[in-house]
């Protein structure tokens, strides 16, 4: 049996009054990539921050390699939507991608020669070393994304949370996202990646979690992908509807 | 140290104090949440002078700081229980706690003499009244010990937790989920926010010392892109409107701390519109050189 990077068990979140997530159960091989789908408003995002302990869950546990996040944080990477942050931040690219070694420092120590080397590399994996002292508000989205990815890279953890990385993106970044994605996948790393763009999802993913409020369906991409999932989660919104007929 | 040259620099190290945690109050959007507290902290100052009768006490001012970082854990509390949403918890909490110190202060609670001015803008001559002296000769104000004190502490610990905040204040989640302790961090340098406007409170008082603490950072903002360059500039501006400040009321005999923020200002118009000339400037030589290649 292959063995387990992430677990998700029995999670329900709600902000306020509103349930998002009822009863969630996700189970992640190690060395798959897994896409997190559905639509807008249906707690992609927010599975994936319950999980990682940035939203605090109702009920539920979630964990890392048969652990709680805390014993193996060194082994997990997050990259958060890029819309999350401020870009006018002064701060320049390499400044940025170095951030990912932070959780090494300790509470004193600072980031020197061989963390900036570490970025470096990362930088040059995304395709952006030209780009590393660049202030990061003079990046475009595509190359934005492509820093953030550096960042979580450099961190090196065999499993990585990317939350919509392919959002705003030119084809050149996602030529370069695929490229790395690839990588990690021939190197045993394990992904889980929200995405909504249904009708890439079987270019990029193996596995596949169908949410709405709740999971539709979780497993091989071809055994939970299914149309007739897809229109259950989707609820026959346009989109899907168009989908599954270019798809029939 | 005669009077001037010591009010002077009192000034411009008061000016120092606020300034430098104001460029990350001004980076994660918190202004109007120190704002907040530099009025809440009102009723802290007001029981603690009635206990110590030293403004320049340390127990006045951590009292008083820890009233202020009631309004930064209310107003997270209040935000997490969802019974109103956006900014309007922080204006539950602090009107509040201002308005139970003005109330000390007018039923005269344990005749305390503060006046409804000196409270809203402070005055930094009264302040620097008290020097210090050292066999017979004066070294300056006493007060200006108290506010050399409190930069270090903020110096220091803007030094020691550099990457931390930096990475905190862009990115809180991200910290997070890198395993920071981002709520003991932001906890602490609020309370060092709060210890700085409780102290600065002499001088500036309750309204004005959200101007030493963000418009120096701000205008720094505007031009750099570099956090170390910003923090630099910060400090740049800050002397700069100190001083500056200074004169103006030293020459027109006018209030100082409303002539530092007036100062400040300007200074940050000037700083924007030449920002603009410049990039203005730039584009259009750009465009100057591209044309020719252009028409070939």
């Amino acid at each position: 049996m292959v063995p387990i990077a992430c677990q998700a068990r029995n999670v329900s979140v709600a902000y306020r009054a509103d349930p998002v997530l009822r009863s969630v159960n996700v189970t992640v091989p190690v060395g798959s990539v897994m896409g997190i789908i559905g639509p807008n408003g249906s707690g992609k995002s927010t599975l994936i921050k319950a999980m990682l302990g940035l939203v605090k869950p109702l009920t539920g546990t979630s964990e890392f390699f048969g652990q709680p996040l805390d014993q193996v944080r060194h082994r997990v990477g997050y990259m958060p939507q890029s819309a999350s942050v401020d870009w006018d931040f002064p701060t320049t690219v390499i400044d940025l991608v170095t951030m990912g070694t932070y959780g090494e420092l300790g509470w004193i120590r600072r980031p020197g020669k061989a963390e900036r080397a570490r970025a470096m590399a990362a930088m040059e994996q995304t395709g952006i070393p030209e780009l590393a002292y660049r202030q990061i508000g003079e990046l475009s989205g595509g190359q934005r994304q492509r820093a953030f990815l550096a960042r979580t890279l450099v961190q090196a953890p065999d499993l990585f949370f990317l939350d919509e990385p392919f959002q705003g993106i030119d084809a050149k970044s996602q030529q370069a996202m695929i490229d790395v994605l690839r990588d990690l996948v021939a190197q045993e790393k394990t992904c889980v990646i929200v995405h909504h763009h249904l009708a890439t999802v079987r270019d990029y993913c193996d596995h596949v979690t169908l949410l709405n409020g709740h999971v539709v369906a979780s497993g091989p991409a071809d055994q939970a992908f299914t149309k007739e999932n897809i229109r259950i989660a989707y609820e026959a919104r346009e989109g899907a509807e168009a989908f599954l007929e270019t798809a029939a | 140290m005669s009077f001037v040259l010591g009010t002077s620099l009192l000034a411009v190290v008061t000016a120092l104090a606020c300034a430098l945690p104001g460029a990350f109050v001004v980076l994660r959007k918190n202004s109007m949440l120190v704002e907040g507290v530099a009025h809440a902290v009102l009723p802290g100052i007001v029981v603690g002078y009635a206990l110590t009768h030293d403004l320049n006490s340390p127990w006045l001012i951590i009292g008083a700081a820890l009233a202020g970082l009631l309004v930064v854990l209310g107003n997270e509390w209040l935000i997490r229980t969802g019974l109103i949403t956006g900014d309007a918890p922080q204006g539950l909490v602090f009107p509040a706690l201002f308005a139970a110190g003005v109330i000390f202060i007018t039923l005269d609670f344990s005749h305390v003499h503060l006046h409804t001015e000196v409270v809203l803008i402070g005055d930094l001559n009264l302040a620097a009244f008290h020097h210090l002296m050292v066999s017979g000769v004066s070294i300056g104000p006493r007060y200006l010990y108290v506010m050399l004190a409190v930069l270090a502490v903020n110096v220091a610990f803007i030094a020691v937790f550099y990457p931390k905040l930096k990475v905190t204040t862009f990115d809180n989640q991200f910290a997070t989920v890198l395993g920071m302790r981002t709520g003991l961090l932001n906890t602490v340098f609020m309370f060092l926010v709060s210890v700085t406007i409780v102290t600065a409170f002499h001088a500036a008082g309750a309204i004005l010392v959200i101007s030493l603490i963000v418009v120096p950072a701000a205008t720094a903002h505007l031009i750099s892109h570099r956090l170390s360059v910003m923090l630099a500039l910060t400090a740049l501006f800050a002397i700069l409107g100190a001083v500056g400040g200074f004169w103006i009321a030293y020459a027109l005999n006018a209030a100082t701390s409303a002539s530092m923020a007036v100062f400040y200002g300007l200074v940050f118009i000037a700083v924007a519109l030449i920002d603009r000339l410049a990039t203005r400037v730039r584009r259009h030589r750009r465009s100057r050189v591209c044309q020719p290649a252009a028409g070939r």
